[in-house]
């Protein structure tokens, strides 16, 4: 059994043509194709072993239009078993193959242009392979000399693509040349600085008592006053926290009013960032948990507070505005009008283009005054005190602005080392970007890496869809959408790409693209669609898809008709191939 | 809450507090905004009668007011007639006689019990008998009864029925009807004396008892009584809170921010149906509930709400609950080892209905069984029926079998239309396909998977800005070419039209309808109600009225519904109606109908109405004499006359899944069986192995069909990959091997009224232990499906009921009844077995449509029983037209008995010539025969005429029988045949 399974291929691509000659046509069972007419040849005494090797039958019982074998090989020209396919000769065309279940069911399936897929006299299939054919071979050479065109372009794409690395390389050690030289630099300046820190720091200390006293007794009601801000200011943040939780549980899902379905989806979005805040801030807190806090913390802290609370208030009125601007007034949904009462009650005090209450102006606080002595002998020390004196005379009578208050020594090292730290900060990204781009897969031979950055826009109605590839999709119409950003190839074909991580959708899930590559002779995205919520499919042509046709590949033949495959099985000569590929 | 009142302060605030704890914990199960709709207590009517059973109750000695004029009684032609009085307010002489009696026997041995007001102020709504009833029906003749001789009581006894077996036993004082099949009571009226029949007032005499009242106070009235001697008293009473509640709300009624101007005041009716010696009822739907009806009262209730009919659309509907849904039908089963009966409340008002059982059990199955071994007390079911307005009109069915019930109650309402071929094959459904080449991608992607299927749904986005009968032409550029592109495959396309019409003088069915004056009006009777619904401001068609229902059928023709051809088909929806600002997401009860009626007396027929004002449209759109398809979300009595219904909207969770089941039982049993549950579940999102489970069990739905929310994930059945993508392929190839089986079921339900997917105690009605059972089913006769319907189960237990074997329908493996047994239900597969002694046809090829298997030749099933034996039926027709009704059909029994098959005609009646289809159809051949249950392995197989035919059977026995396949027996599925084996 199993050696008979072993030699057939091999007997087929020894004689392919000695075996067609061997079975003449009028012998090969209807659906068969020559190459596996063999296949269907009797034993001695007229059986015949279905092709799984399950039952042996007599060899009359094939196409008999009567099931026997569990495989179908038995009916590959009639519908009885179903499960197998029959084999179209099409010729003028291409021959294919078709399930045997679409035998005889009064469809003329395309696939056999010959028509010989209804043969029971109830359904006339006419015979259009001539035309089929001719469309299908001008379809062919149109495609072919797209994929010429693609396969030029992306020869060039690979050229650059593969320079491309090698420059980035270049680029990355150019940048990590120079990190090293800024390294030392700031290095230096650190030292500087943290000498100098120091010295100041041991005044401060020396003074610290002292000076935080006086600090408090300044600023303590700035303090209180701020304090009252926040306290209000929180009650007014709860009071719309809780009309949007009590909206969100409340309001009539059966109305399938959008301006409130809106208004919940931001209420979501809002909670889902508050959430993450939250954490962050719990991160936060434990460290500065058991500080004593000076006076001026205490009062930072608290104008903090108030500023982030404003914001969620702002935040929260403008989710309510805008469904009170587009609710449906018929309805009468209560949890919806209870929200706009809060919303009304409170609007006087609200002021639209700073998108804040109105409340006490914001404390301007003062400035501690520091008298630092000097911390290192310069040597400036005689003109310091002289430029000193005249700028307190210039000042005193009004003319102080035309007099420069000098940088202290501190001020000036701190700059240094500001700017050599910034720049090292720079290099440091740069490299970074170098190196995820070293990284990413531009594709077999680098083939997609000139399109990097690149950006395609695709209208459809009233949207507008933009693809950067390798970087972020958009749905732009009033308002400007994340689809996502790149996250991966799908597959290992270099075809399909995902982006995701967009915004995320109402009670959905966060929005992302799977972007499919064919081959063109020019960039562009040809189809936008959203097969599913929030999950957009986007077609792409470009020349980096196609395949490098050489300059001494033959073309086709049209004369020379291939082989059709018959699903399920394996061609000879397909394992070779597949290998010449790798 | 007036119990609670009366306690100190401390006790009420922790009540209080519990009380606001268990609405928190209710709202975290479920989605459903119970607060949108009404209780009972939120309901005047409801509450008022509510009132008066717990006053009978707490009365001792509780006697109905109502009693028969004895001296009126006249019983002719088959009509009892009679004076009805209310001894409390007909006692002095009145202006207004009482009420009018009246009982019809019926020549299907049906009872018609009426009661109405003599003489109403105005009259009182009596048409829903026009639209429900099919046609005038047969009285008994005088000689089909007998008047018995009246007891001591004075009581009235008719004996009937077509072998005497029934009595009906009518006593005056207090009024009770009483009924015996065999002398065994089965059904009594007004047992517990709840009758209440609220007559029509004018308001300003309302007002003047009321302002008489305000001066005795508020909480107290004149009540007359009788002292000793018999002489009236007046006697003042302070009103109990039972008392005061018979008065509630009587003229106005708020709910939420709606108000209920009631114009006409109170006339609801009320009446208690005692089910004597029944413990399990049925019946009444729709609710998410199981198939035996809880409780609704009485020590140890489930429910502490009546189940309510009234059609209403819920958003996420919850499970185990008698609030009301999309469809009602007041028609309710009772049945017991001994005796089953029926009634068929007709009034499509608001209804209710508590349920209280005597013999209260709980427990189901065999549990049950055992228990009612040892039952001492005598089971009863009382059931209280409550209806907001219209006349008190109800049918009796006394059986005495359930096929008997079925028949007469069909032959009263109508059975199922048969339905076209396709439609009972596979639906293709979401909200939604966004555009042609969407539609293309997935028509294709059923071939590119091998997965049949037959219709693709278009939901309310195709249209342009939800203007019904139209397209949106961006994403549906040429409607015709997408149709005939399917068609050419043998599929079909539906589009959702619904009643709503947007408002919009640019649209031309809004201004046809406006010019044509079809709206349903305000209470005012004139101006048109406008509502909101999905395309916004909207206004509703008054299909009460005729010219709006034919100017609405005329809408479906090819010249008006542009883009529509003659695959394209229909479904209507949010036909409750459902109004997004309306009172319970409906339309108010007091706007107004054609001929002045009000919506309050029609609202549960409205949607039936629009539903048989679109099957009339498909209907006369062409010249083909096309069978219409229609589904439709409301329904009532008599829905099934006009197409399918589904259950709504419900959820992709396992428990909307286990609910399915009994909700379609339930529903098929009250007359209406063409029914499904969408496959996957309506709202979020199936995981791959609920939705491979939804598509085992939707199989076995009579309406099959997989439908999304737009906020889902797409789920088009490859989807997920393997192996669900092959178990489900080889699910849904299931359904169409079966397709000559269901539509032979099919014809048999438009024939006499028989559900097609059927209870368990409708097969085995003396088996107590499948009373009731909900979790597993028969379809017809033949077939026992058990659908998984937990996460992660692989195994299942089945109950085979009978005294026969059972063969599972993939691998014939046997299993013998009765009893209980655990039964491997691997992913791939659900329980479903063959009953021994049935035949079932199938066609066995796959294919990608219904279509494309007409030229099929048949399998036929045979599961031979004990003795040897099986039956079974094939009725086929040409699927499309109405020709069946001029007899061009095959309708064939198939026998099988002392190793003897035979083929006989069942066709009654001069046929006329053989026509084109029943030779072409007929001459298609049986291929194949499976003969399950033979003791013996078969040899050989010889047709009549001499043929051997090859036969092949199993190495081994399997559960003690072979299986064999005998292969082209050479006999055609329309002629006479016998076949002998050995």
């Amino acid at each position: 059994m199993k050696a008979n399974v072993l030699c057939i291929p091999l007997l087929v691509s020894i004689a392919l043509n000695l075996v067609q000659a061997n079975v003449p046509d009028n012998e090969r069972p209807r659906g068969v194709a020559p190459s596996r007419a063999k296949l269907y040849t009797p034993d001695s005494t007229g059986n015949w072993k279905c092709l799984d090797g399950s039952k042996t039958i007599s060899s009359k019982s094939i196409n008999d239009d009567f099931c026997d074998c569990p495989d179908g090989s038995d009916e590959p020209g009639t519908s009885a078993c179903g499960n197998t396919y029959f084999y179209c000769e099409n010729i003028g065309h291409l021959p294919a193959y078709i399930r045997t279940s679409r035998l005889n069911d009064g469809v003329c399936d395309p696939e056999c242009c010959d028509g010989t897929d209804e043969f029971d006299g109830l359904t006339h299939c006419p015979n259009v392979c001539q035309e089929v054919g001719t469309e299908a071979r001008k379809e062919r050479e149109r495609v072919r000399k797209i994929e010429k065109e693609g396969s030029k372009i992306k020869s060039k794409y690979i050229a650059y693509g593969k320079g491309a690395k090698k420059r980035l390389r270049e680029q990355l050690q150019n940048l990590k040349t120079k990190t090293a030289q800024i390294e030392e630099k700031t290095a230096k300046a650190q030292a500087v600085l943290d000498e100098l820190n120091a010295k100041r720091q041991e005044y401060l200390e020396s003074s610290k008592a002292e000076r935080e006293a006086a600090r408090k007794i300044q600023l303590e009601p700035f303090i209180q006053q701020q304090k009252q801000m926040l306290a209000k200011a929180i009650e007014i943040k709860s009071k719309f926290r809780s009309t949007l939780d009590d909206l969100k549980e409340n309001y009539n899902k059966n109305y399938h009013d959008l301006a409130v379905k809106a208004t919940i989806t931001g209420f979501d979005e809002y909670l889902e960032e508050l959430k993450q805040e939250e954490a962050d801030a719990a991160a936060q807190e434990s460290k500065e948990a058991d500080q004593d806090l000076t006076a001026i913390k205490l009062l930072t802290l608290a104008q903090t507070q108030t500023y982030d609370v404003k914001k969620e208030i702002g935040r929260m009125f403008q989710l309510i505005k805008s469904m009170k601007e587009g609710y449906n007034t018929e309805y009468n949904d209560e949890a919806v009008l209870k929200a706009i009462k809060v919303l009304d009650d409170f609007a006087p005090s609200w002021k639209d283009d700073q998108n804040e209450f109105v409340d006490e102006d914001d404390i301007e606080v003062p400035e501690e005054v520091i008298e630092t002595p000097q911390l290192a002998d310069s040597g400036k020390g005689v003109f310091d005190s002289i430029y000193g004196s005249i700028r307190k005379a210039a000042k005193s009578v009004g003319i102080g602005f035309l007099f420069k208050e000098p940088k202290s020594e501190l001020e000036q090292a701190q700059e240094t080392h500001r700017k050599t730290s910034d720049e090292q900060k720079k290099l440091k990204d740069e490299i970074a970007g170098v190196e995820r781009k070293l990284e990413t897969d531009y594709g077999k031979d680098e083939a997609f890496a000139q399109l990097v950055d690149q950006c395609f826009e695709y209208k459809e109605a009233e949207y507008t869809y933009s693809l950067c590839l390798f970087g972020e999709a958009h749905q732009k119409s009033n308002s400007d959408i994340s689809l996502g950003k790149f996250s991966s190839w799908v597959g290992d074909n270099h075809d399909t790409q995902m982006y995701t991580g967009g915004l995320r959708c109402w009670n959905g899930p966060e929005r992302s693209v799977k972007v499919t590559m064919s081959c063109g002779a020019v960039n562009e995205i040809v189809a936008v669609s959203e097969p599913s919520k929030c999950e957009y499919l986007l077609k792409f042509r470009t020349p980096a898809a196609c395949r490098i046709i050489s300059d001494s590949e033959v073309p086709e033949d049209p004369n020379v008709i291939p082989e059709a495959i018959m699903p399920g099985t394996v061609p000879e000569g397909a394992e070779k191939k597949k290998h010449d590929e790798l | 809450m007036d119990s609670i009142s009366s306690r100190p302060s401390k006790s009420k605030k922790i009540i209080l507090r519990s009380v606001i704890a268990l609405g928190l914990a209710l709202g975290c199960v479920s989605a459903v905004k119970r607060e949108d709709f009404k209780t009972c207590a939120q309901s005047g009517f409801c509450t008022r009668n509510r009132a008066y059973a717990d006053l009978a109750k707490e009365t001792p000695n509780w006697t109905s007011p109502y009693q028969l004029t004895t001296s009126s009684l006249k019983l002719q032609n088959g009509v009892l007639t009679g004076d009805l009085i209310n001894t409390q307010e007909d006692k002095h002489p009145s202006p207004r006689p009482g009420l009018s009696f009246e009982l019809h026997l019926l020549d299907n041995d049906a009872v018609r019990v009426r009661i109405n007001e003599r003489d109403p102020v105005s009259p009182r709504y009596d048409g829903v008998q026009d639209t429900v009833l099919i046609k005038p029906y047969g009285l008994a003749k005088d000689s089909a009864y007998t008047r018995l001789d009246k007891d001591a009581a004075g009581a009235l006894t008719i004996q009937y029925g077509a072998q005497d077996q029934n009595k009906i036993k009518v006593s005056s004082a207090p009024f009770k009807i009483e009924f015996f099949v065999n002398d065994v009571p089965t059904v009594v009226l007004n047992d517990e004396g709840l009758l209440r029949f609220e007559r029509l007032r004018k308001k300003e005499e309302e007002s003047k008892k009321e302002e008489g009242k305000e001066e005795e106070g508020k909480e107290e009235s004149k009540l007359v009584d009788q002292d000793a001697a018999g002489d009236e008293v007046d006697i003042k009473v302070e009103k109990s809170p039972l008392e005061l509640k018979l008065e509630e709300n009587l003229w106005e009624e708020r709910f939420k921010d709606h108000t209920d101007s009631k114009p006409r005041g109170p006339e609801s009716i009320g009446l208690d149906i005692t089910f004597s010696g029944i413990n399990h009822v049925y019946g009444v739907p729709e609710h998410a509930t199981s198939l035996s009806l809880k409780a609704t009262k009485g020590a140890g209730a489930p429910y502490s709400e009546p189940y309510r009919l009234y059609n209403l659309d819920v958003f996420e509907y919850e499970i185990d609950n008698p609030m009301a849904l999309y469809g009602s039908i007041p028609f309710m089963l009772g049945h017991s080892k001994n005796s089953t009966a029926a009634v068929f409340w007709m009034n499509a008002a608001e209804t209710w209905v508590d349920v209280e059982k005597n013999a209260e059990d709980k427990d189901s199955g065999l549990l049950s069984w055992i228990k009612s071994k040892k039952a001492v007390s005598t089971p009863a079911t009382k059931t209280h029926w409550i209806s907001e307005a219209g006349v008190l009109d109800l049918f009796v069915f006394l059986g005495p079998t359930h096929r008997d019930i079925f028949r007469q109650y069909s032959s009263l309402v109508g059975t199922t239309a048969l339905p076209q071929s396709f439609s009972i094959a596979y639906h293709q459904c979401r909200w939604n396909y966004n555009s042609q080449q969407d539609v293309a991608e997935v028509d294709a992607g059923f071939d590119e998977h091998d997965i049949p299927y037959d219709v693709l749904w278009l939901d309310i986005e195709h249209t342009d800005g939800k203007r019904y009968f139209t397209w949106d032409n961006a994403k549906f550029p040429n409607p015709t070419d997408m149709q005939q592109s399917l068609s050419a495959k043998g599929r079909k396309m539906v589009t959702i039209i619904d009643p709503h019409i947007k408002k919009d003088d640019n649209y031309h069915v809004s201004k046809e309808g406006a010019e044509l004056d079809v709206y349903i009006k305000n209470k005012d009777g004139n101006t048109a109600f406008d509502g909101w619904c999905w395309p916004g401001s909207s206004q509703w068609i008054d299909f009460y009225n005729p010219k709006a229902r034919d100017w609405w059928a005329s809408q479906f023709s090819y010249d008006r519904y542009i883009g529509s051809t003659k695959s394209l088909f229909t479904w209507n929806d949010m036909n409750e109606p459902s109004v997004f600002n309306g009172p319970e997401i409906t339309i108010p009860k007091d706007v107004i109908h054609y001929g002045n009626v009000e919506h309050r007396n029609v609202h549960n027929l409205y949607g039936t109405m629009f539903h048989s004002a679109t099957a009339q449209g498909l209907t006369q759109r062409n010249e083909t004499n096309q069978r219409p398809f229609v589904l439709s979300r409301a329904f009532f009595a008599g829905t099934q006359r006009f197409g399918a219904i589904w259950t709504g909207d419900n959820m992709a969770s396992w428990e909307h899944l286990e609910i399915a089941s009994p909700m379609l039982l339930t529903i098929g049993l009250s007359g209406l069986p063409f029914s499904g549950a969408d496959v996957g579940g309506f709202f979020g999102n199936p995981d791959a192995e609920l939705l491979t489970r939804w598509y085992q069990a939707g199989i076995y739905y009579p309406f099959f069909r997989a439908h999304a929310h737009i906020d889902s994930k797409r789920r088009e059945p490859w989807l997920f990959g393997e192996p669900y993508t092959s178990q489900i392929r080889e699910a849904v190839r299931t359904r169409y091997t079966f397709l000559p089986f269901w539509y032979t079921l099919f014809h048999e339900a438009s024939v006499d009224g028989t559900p097609i997917i059927r209870p368990m105690f409708t097969e085995f009605p003396e088996d107590e232990a499948v009373f009731a059972t909900d979790d597993q089913y028969m379809v017809g006769n033949a077939l026992l499906v058990k659908p998984v319907s937990k996460a992660g189960v692989t195994r299942s237990t089945v109950y085979f009921a009978g005294d026969e074997k059972w063969f599972d329908i993939k691998d014939y493996s046997v299993e013998q009844g009765p009893g209980a047994k655990e039964i491997a239900s691997p992913a791939d597969k659900i329980p479903v077995y063959q009953r021994a002694g049935t035949i079932v046809p199938k066609r066995e090829r796959p294919r990608r449509s219904s279509k494309a298997m007409e030229n099929d030749p048949f399998t036929l099933v045979i599961a031979l029983d004990s003795q040897g034996e099986a039956t079974g039926r094939i009725y086929l027709d040409d699927g499309e037209t109405f020709n069946y009704e001029q007899g061009d059909y095959i309708l064939r029994e198939f026998r099988a008995s002392n190793g003897v098959l035979s083929s006989h005609n069942l066709k009654t009646g001069s046929v006329g010539k053989t026509s084109e289809f029943v030779q072409r159809i007929g001459a298609l051949r049986i291929e194949r025969l499976v003969i399950l249950g033979s003791k013996t392995k078969l040899t050989k197989v010889t047709v009549g005429n001499g043929n051997v035919a090859e036969v092949e059977c199993s190495k081994a026995p399997i559960g003690g029988s072979y299986v064999c396949t005998v292969k082209e027996p050479k006999v055609a599925i329309g002629e006479d045949f016998e076949l002998s084996w050995v």
